[in-house]
């Protein structure tokens, strides 16, 4: 997994929790590599995995509502690091519809060792999208918080279901409906 | 800050020391990496431009001859090379005029299309970029555009090149295409059959009915296995059927099964699946339409069941049924049809066949043949229902055909012939005909007069006798009151009799009426009610017969009678009287003699004495002949004596009381019947025939024997002896009284005649058979229920 994610995921920690509850996670979870990440880098999954389940024994918040909210605060960490492309898209639908085609791409193309999850848009009309996330990860709570925090950088109101096509989350398909 | 919180930060501060040396070492070994890269690509590239200069020619030529649009301009939009699919696309031509692409984009799509340019030179590329431009003969032209920038030697972008696709028509079709799927939608979300879509047995969408279908709801059910909602005798035959469309066997497979809903319960439904392919033919989604057919299927179930049921009425019918179709093909036919015209096919051999397969036999046997083949021509052509129509056959029956068309929203569709067999019918009618006759004719000739009458005693009909009877002619009789016409002397009972014939009573009762003449007539009148068809009270029939001779005749034998029964008690105390009178003289008489026997036996002499035991004798006679006819006279007819006799017994008590001489025995040959009778008159019967029997036996050896046998309504007695016998001159007036043969001691003549007098009580009658020195054989009976 890329170091991205650790160093954002330390950052949010740090900016709701507090550097104590970072240090905490960390040092209780035997590490291999002790908690020292550089955004450049790759790492274990299974250390993001004991990492936020640590956090959530901490805080008492449902992992996946921890990644949910991770999402969310990723969103505007990628979109600081790499603005143009954002700022290339005008709308929510059509970033989401374009992730497979560009965004991907883009990160491919920094890091190609990346593991990234796939979105197979089902249908798409102006208001609305309808996407199958698919990962190995099972990370979809994160990547409902990633798709709410898009639609809400771009000023819109939305309500996004799911629907677990898989029990353990690795295929789930996502029902996107701006409110209008 | 405590020591925690230091040791905290100390912790964290050595985290982003270790990181950054770790980020640093990464990006020495990147620079290391990129710097050996480097000096890698630039030996490819000299090679490659030694290998591009070669190429550039050939490629030109290639360029200019690629199918699809092909254009470069420089960094500011400018064409500074297309190919002749890009002149005919834009309409314009480089070598003939400057012109930018960017001028020639669409106003709307700009500003999009700058971001593009932009994003194009600053990563190189840029992949299906869509955007509108105009033509030099100003249409409107929807383009792809897939680009790449075109580098000199020092990294600079020097030119942009790109392949152009005209993409108006597949856009226009997209959009198309969209509208058709939001429609495709509405239908889908609004169709009344439910609507799913599965991969590998998973629902990824279904639609509103098909949840109604099953009550879960759309979160519920998306995301649920095909099988939890099957019922599991189904699922092989799912499984088989999926598993050949997974190979692509088949494309689409429709089946009935069951689906299990939400609250446990299940419903029928028929389902049919078809494959979602992609272009290679793997098969991405099923497409299933369910629709319940529960209420189908019980509804075909009550269809057929009243079809069974119609179809054995039809066949069990009493009517010839034909049914054909507008083309005179048979449709249906009955049993009763095939018996009626001897088809020798059932009517399921007929289903289908035209009708001319079976008309030879119909005609064969119709008697009329000729005027038959009118009928039906013109019942064919003019197709109006026509009942009743009567024809014979050969073999006698009646047929009654009835002609029914049969249209279908107004058209004609075909026609039915029904047959009925109306032979016993007629024969019935004909047989009433001929009964009304011959009664109307007994009733016309008869003896007795009939009249009917209505409720209000208005005569409606009388008869020939009748009008004899009353001396009225039949105009005069009919229509009058009944009452008014002819007086009759006892009113009330005549109306009570008409009360008694609305309470449904008859019977017979005596009138006097007076005839047209004013005679006085009895009439005995028998009433009955006359009912109409629903059983009501209508009238009454009456039957006269004019009785007054008989009656004058009764009246006189019972005058007679009266007469008769005070003479008979008259004659009666006479004989009392008489008897009476008769015996004092005779004791005086005995008296006398027995003391002149006692007084002058002395000096009498033998003749004298004799003489006076003469006259004994004959006054003992006398005393027997007065006992007699007392005894006789007093034989009446009394039923309240009657009891339950055994002849046996009285046999017994005779034998003790009268003498039997020596020689003498009675036998009783089979057991006798015990009777009901006076048992005095009984007794006195069979003594006076036994009394007479074993005297007048002269033989050494005398024997009376006693027999009977049950005669149905009465007994027959047999007393046979051996005696002297009767001659037959005398067999008829021994039985009158004061009849004796010869002068026997004690026969009195009056013995027999009680006999017969007995007997004629009891129904009975008594006949002998006897010849002199033969012996004397009596048969007599007697009625059991007198």
């Amino acid at each position: 997994m890329k170091g991205i994610v650790f160093t954002e995921f330390l950052e949010m920690v740090e900016e709701t929790f507090g550097l104590e509850v970072v240090d905490q996670i960390i040092e209780e979870a035997n590490l291999e590599s002790e908690g020292i990440y550089t955004s450049v880098g790759t790492y274990e999954f299974s250390e993001m995995l004991t990492l936020i389940s640590n956090l959530s024994d901490k805080v008492k918040i449902s992992i996946n509502d921890l990644l949910y909210e991770f999402g969310k605060f990723l969103f505007n960490s990628l979109g600081q690091a790499h603005p143009e492309v954002i700022k290339s898209y005008t709308d929510p639908i059509n970033m989401i519809q374009s992730i497979e085609d560009h965004i991907h791409v883009h990160v491919k193309k920094l890091y190609p060792d990346a593991e990234l999850p796939t979105f197979n848009v089902l249908e798409k009309t102006d208001t609305s999208i309808i996407t199958i996330y698919e990962s190995s990860r099972g990370l979809y709570a994160l990547a409902h918080g990633l798709m709410e925090q898009a639609f809400r950088h771009f000023g819109k109101d939305v309500s996004i279901t799911y629907t677990l096509l898989q029990e353990d989350g690795t295929k789930v398909k996502f029902e996107a409906k701006q409110n209008v | 800050m405590s020591n925690n919180e230091i040791d905290i930060l100390k912790r964290s501060i050595e985290r982003q020391k270790k990181a950054r040396k770790q980020a640093e070492r990464i990006l020495e070994e990147k620079s290391k990496d990129l710097y050996d890269l480097t000096l890698q690509l630039r030996e490819t590239n000299e090679r490659l431009e030694n290998l591009l200069s070669e190429k550039t020619s050939e490629l030109e030529g290639v360029f200019i001859n690629i199918i699809d649009p092909y254009i470069v301009m420089d960094p500011g939009g400018k064409v500074i090379k297309m190919n002749q699919a890009a002149i005919s696309l834009l309409g314009y031509n480089f070598k003939d005029e400057d012109f930018n692409l960017k001028s020639i984009i669409h106003p709307d799509y700009l500003e999009q299309s700058k971001k593009s340019f932009e994003q194009l030179y600053e990563v190189g590329t840029i992949k299906n970029f869509k955007t509108k431009i105009i033509a030099n003969d100003k249409s409107e032209i929807l383009v792809q555009l897939n680009a790449s920038v075109i580098y000199d030697k020092h990294k600079k972008a020097i030119a942009a090149q790109g392949i152009l696709r005209d993409i108006t028509r597949e856009e226009e079709v997209k959009q198309l295409l969209a509208v058709q799927k939001r429609q495709l939608d509405i239908i889908v979300e609004n169709s009344p059959l439910g609507i799913v879509l599965t991969d590998k047995g998973e629902i990824i969408k279904s639609n509103q009915a098909f949840q109604n279908y099953l009550g879960y709801s759309k979160s519920e059910i998306e995301g649920m296995i095909v099988k939890e909602i099957s019922s599991p005798e189904d699922i092989d035959e799912s499984l088989r059927l999926m598993e050949k469309m997974e190979e692509g066997d088949i494309d689409k497979f429709t089946l009935i099964k069951r689906y299990t809903k939400k609250d446990g319960s299940q419903f029928l439904a028929r389902t049919s699946v078809s494959a979602v392919r992609d272009s290679i033919g793997i098969m991405e989604y099923q497409v299933a339409i369910v629709e319940d057919i529960t209420k189908e299927r019980e509804a075909a179930d009550l269809l057929k069941e009243s079809e069974s049921r119609l179809s054995s009425l039809i066949s069990n019918l009493h009517l010839g049924v034909l049914l054909e179709d507008k083309k005179q093909n048979i449709v249906l036919s009955n049993q009763m049809f095939c018996k009626l015209f001897s088809i020798g096919k059932s009517p399921d051999e007929l289903l289908g066949k035209h009708v001319s397969s079976v008309s030879d036999l119909v005609d064969s046997w119709i008697v009329d043949l000729p005027s038959f083949k009118k009928l039906t021509q013109t019942l064919l052509k003019e197709k109006k229902t026509v009942l009743g129509k009567i024809i014979e056959l050969h073999g006698g029956q009646i047929i009654e055909i009835d002609y029914i068309p049969i249209y279908s929203n107004g058209l004609y569709t075909g026609h039915l012939w029904i047959f009925n067999d109306v032979t016993v019918r007629n024969n019935y009618r004909r047989n009433l005909e001929i009964q009304k006759e011959k009664y109307s004719s007994i009733i016309a000739n008869m003896n007795l007069g009939l009249i009917e009458v209505n409720n209000d005693d208005i005569i409606l009909l009388a008869n020939q006798s009748f009008c004899q009877m009353s001396g009225y002619s039949e105009a005069e009789l009919l229509g009058e009151k009944g009452a008014d016409i002819l007086s009759v002397k006892n009113k009330e009972l005549l109306l009570s009799k008409s009360k008694e014939r609305l309470k449904h009573h008859s019977d017979s009762y005596e009138v006097q009426v007076k005839n047209k003449d004013g005679e006085w007539r009895y009439w005995l009148i028998s009433g009955a009610p006359r009912y109409d068809e629903t059983g009501k009270v209508v009238g009454t029939i009456g039957i006269h017969l004019d009785v007054t001779e008989q009656k004058q005749l009764e009246l006189q034998k019972e005058q007679l009678l009266n007469q008769l029964e005070s003479s008979n008690v008259a004659l009666k105390e006479y004989a009392h009287i008489v008897s009476h009178d008769l015996k004092s003289p005779l004791r005086s008489l005995n008296a006398l003699l027995t003391w002149m026997k006692e007084d002058y036996g002395d000096v009498l002499d033998d003749a004298g004495i004799q003489n006076l035991n003469l006259m004994e004798d004959k006054l003992e006679a006398m005393d027997n002949l007065i006992n007699g006819i007392l005894q006789y006279s007093s034989i009446q007819d009394d039923v309240s004596k009657n009891t339950s006799v055994d002849v046996n017994e009285v046999v017994k008590e005779i034998e003790e009381i009268i003498y039997i001489p020596p020689h003498v025995k009675i036998n009783i040959v089979n057991t006798l019947p015990t009777i009901i009778a006076d048992k005095t008159k009984i007794h006195q019967l069979l003594q006076n025939i036994l009394t007479n029997a074993v005297a007048h036996i002269e033989c050494e050896e005398g024997l009376v024997e006693i027999g009977s046998r049950d005669s149905g309504d009465c007994w027959t007695f047999r007393i046979k002896d051996n005696g002297t016998g009767i001659p037959p001159e005398y067999h008829e007036k021994i039985f009158d009284i004061f009849q004796t043969i010869g002068n026997k001691e004690g026969s009195t003549g009056i013995g027999l005649s009680i006999v017969k007098k007995i007997i004629e009580i009891y129904n009975g009658e008594i006949c002998l058979d006897s010849a002199k020195g033969k012996g004397t054989e009596f048969y007599f009976t007697l009625a059991k229920n007198k």
